[in-house]
């Protein structure tokens, strides 16, 4: 069941590669097609090279990549999406790069280990929630819910911070922080 | 109050649910080392070799112990050099047959293919490493695997094994990045309450040892660091003192010249920061165990003069001071030693003439006892 969950999440990750790819040509409807594609291919080739090197590369997926790639594919077919403020690209980047940091033993705190511990994971979830609330934004709750079920059920990561975030954020996050900057 | 801050708060309230049902089935995880029970020196002393392999052409490098009915199995990985897309994991059997042991012939364990279609989900494995026997899962071991890049790229699979060869697999979560970084190289701890904890250590740049501790489904539960500002510890090799105290000896990846030590006073919880100690080490890992009278055995290179010999000492001080009770040398380095118990004598593996080759002796309790 983990494999399904993590294929499931590859697919529609790399899905939107083509979809995006293909969007710089073609309008939603044709890039979606090319996703769509590409997410078959990736389901039909697990065993090929390319598609087992990317889930290597990628796993474990989680569920923000996923839920971003399905964001942004359904603000491209007009569905009305708050888009994130660049102040809080800028503190998830400050506070992600902490993060990963401490992960590599650099800040004396380990804050990955904490989402190994079901109090903390619980405190953390609520925050999230709490903070939703406050901004009136639904994604980010339904993210870190949604990974909090599949942590609890065993799908995936024995880790919630692997269920809610992702290393290639980073990228992600600079990509669209340089998009606005220009 | 509108739609989304009504999803919201129902999301909040599934949220509290499933904390609930979280902290309700996790159990405690027990701080307690289980220590051996002293080996009965009886019999006659002896130390044997019982396996000296060498591959025709390539390396063999980094043997492991990993127990079985009627003795034990060594396994490490061969190829063509270290971290090569050719290498897979071979092992020879080695049973006791009266006083002697029969060894079988050298094959295949656990190829890169087999295991990448084992691995949950399947993913590519470009080559494998260190092995480690699982001590709480009979059958089961743990594999260093790199799918992508180097060494500062591998992960560690949780591996199944059947005669056959791997049946399922799935990497530790033990990184955010990427899941990357953590190998392993020292045997598995035991604690009071019949767990085990895995020392592994991460060397992506930065370096760490750690300890890593799953929950009863095996899965990733918690773990804990050495960390040090002063040298790049790893591979830490970890001997419980008594049911609280522990020491850890670390390599440095520095090569400071030195081992280093930290030491835990609570089960494994923290670690001290690491202290160089004042034994030679050309930058090796060591193997130690606790012989459960109080005595420590310990293989190392730790002889500056010499530091290809791998010398066998004994520390009835709680590792202040070492005696050396034997001493292994040539062809050219060995290296990567691991001790273990097997039945009522200590296997002892290492590899030989700088990764060129292995070597397996077995030493009974008598023979240690006359040192």
């Amino acid at each position: 069941m983990r494999a399904a969950v993590e294929w499931a999440g590859l697919a529609v990750v790399l899905g939107w590669a083509g979809f995006a790819l293909a969007g710089l040509w073609a309008g939603p409807l044709g890039a979606s097609a090319a996703g769509a594609a590409v997410a078959a291919l990736v389901l039909a080739r697990r065993g090929g090279l390319v598609v087992s090197g990317a889930m290597a590369l990628l796993s474990p997926v989680g569920v923000m990549l996923p839920a971003l790639a399905l964001r942004h594919m359904a603000a491209a077919w007009g569905l009305p999406v708050a888009p994130f403020a660049t102040a809080e690209l800028l503190i998830f980047l400050a506070a992600y790069g902490l993060f990963l940091a401490s992960a590599m033993g650099l800040v004396p705190v380990d804050l990955y280990r904490l989402g190994y511990a079901p109090v903390p994971v619980a405190a953390m979830v609520l925050a999230v929630c709490g903070y939703g609330l406050w901004s009136g934004a639904l994604f980010l709750p339904l993210v870190a819910v949604a990974g909090q079920a599949l942590w609890v059920a065993g799908l995936g990561s024995s880790n919630w911070f692997d269920h809610v975030l992702h290393a290639m954020l980073v990228p992600v996050v600079v990509v669209a922080l340089i998009a606005r900057a220009g | 109050m509108d739609t989304v801050a009504l999803a919201i708060l129902a999301l909040g309230a599934m949220s509290l649910v499933l904390g609930a049902v979280a902290i309700r089935r996790d159990r405690p995880l027990c701080w307690q080392f289980a220590l051996p029970a002293p080996l009965p020196a009886t019999g006659e002393g002896r130390f044997e070799t019982v396996l000296d392999y060498r591959p025709e052409t390539g390396q063999a490098h980094a043997p492991a112990i990993l127990p079985r009915d009627g003795g034990l199995s060594v396994v490490w990985f061969e190829g063509s050099a270290e971290a090569q897309p050719d290498v897979d994991i071979r092992g020879v059997d080695l049973i006791r047959n009266g006083d002697g042991w029969q060894v079988s012939d050298p094959a295949p364990r656990l190829t890169r293919a087999a295991l990448g279609r084992a691995l949950e989900p399947r993913q590519l494995v470009v080559t494998l490493g260190n092995t480690v026997a699982h001590e709480a899962m009979p059958g089961r071991f743990f594999a260093t695997v790199v799918s992508v890049g180097g060494w500062a790229m591998a992960a560690i699979a949780d591996v199944t094994m059947s005669p056959a060869g791997p049946v399922t697999a799935r990497k530790l979560d033990l990184s955010p990045i990427l899941n990357r970084s953590f190998l392993v190289k020292s045997p598995m701890l035991a604690y009071a309450d019949g767990s085990h904890a895995l020392p592994a250590y991460f060397e992506m740049g930065p370096t760490f040892g750690a300890l890593v501790r799953f929950d009863a489904k095996g899965r990733v539960r918690d773990r804990r660091w050495m960390r040090s500002r002063r040298a790049k510890v790893i591979q830490p090799m970890i001997v419980p003192l008594d049911a609280r105290r522990a020491l850890a000896f670390l390599r440095d990846f520095d090569r400071s010249g030195t081992l280093w030590l930290c030491r835990s006073a609570d089960g494994g919880q923290s670690w001290s920061a690491p202290e160089p100690t004042s034994r030679p080490n050309p930058s090796a890992p060591v193997a130690a165990l606790a012989l459960g009278d109080g005595r420590i055995l310990m293989a190392a290179n730790d002889d500056a003069t010499a530091p290809d010999a791998l010398i066998l000492s004994i520390s009835g001080d709680e590792g202040a001071s070492w005696r050396e009770i034997h001493r292994l040398s040539g062809p050219g380095a060995l290296r990567y030693p691991m001790l273990r118990r097997v039945g009522d004598a200590i296997a002892l593996v290492h590899s030989t003439g700088g990764k060129r080759g292995i070597a397996a002796h077995i030493m009974s309790a008598s023979w240690l006892a006359a040192r």
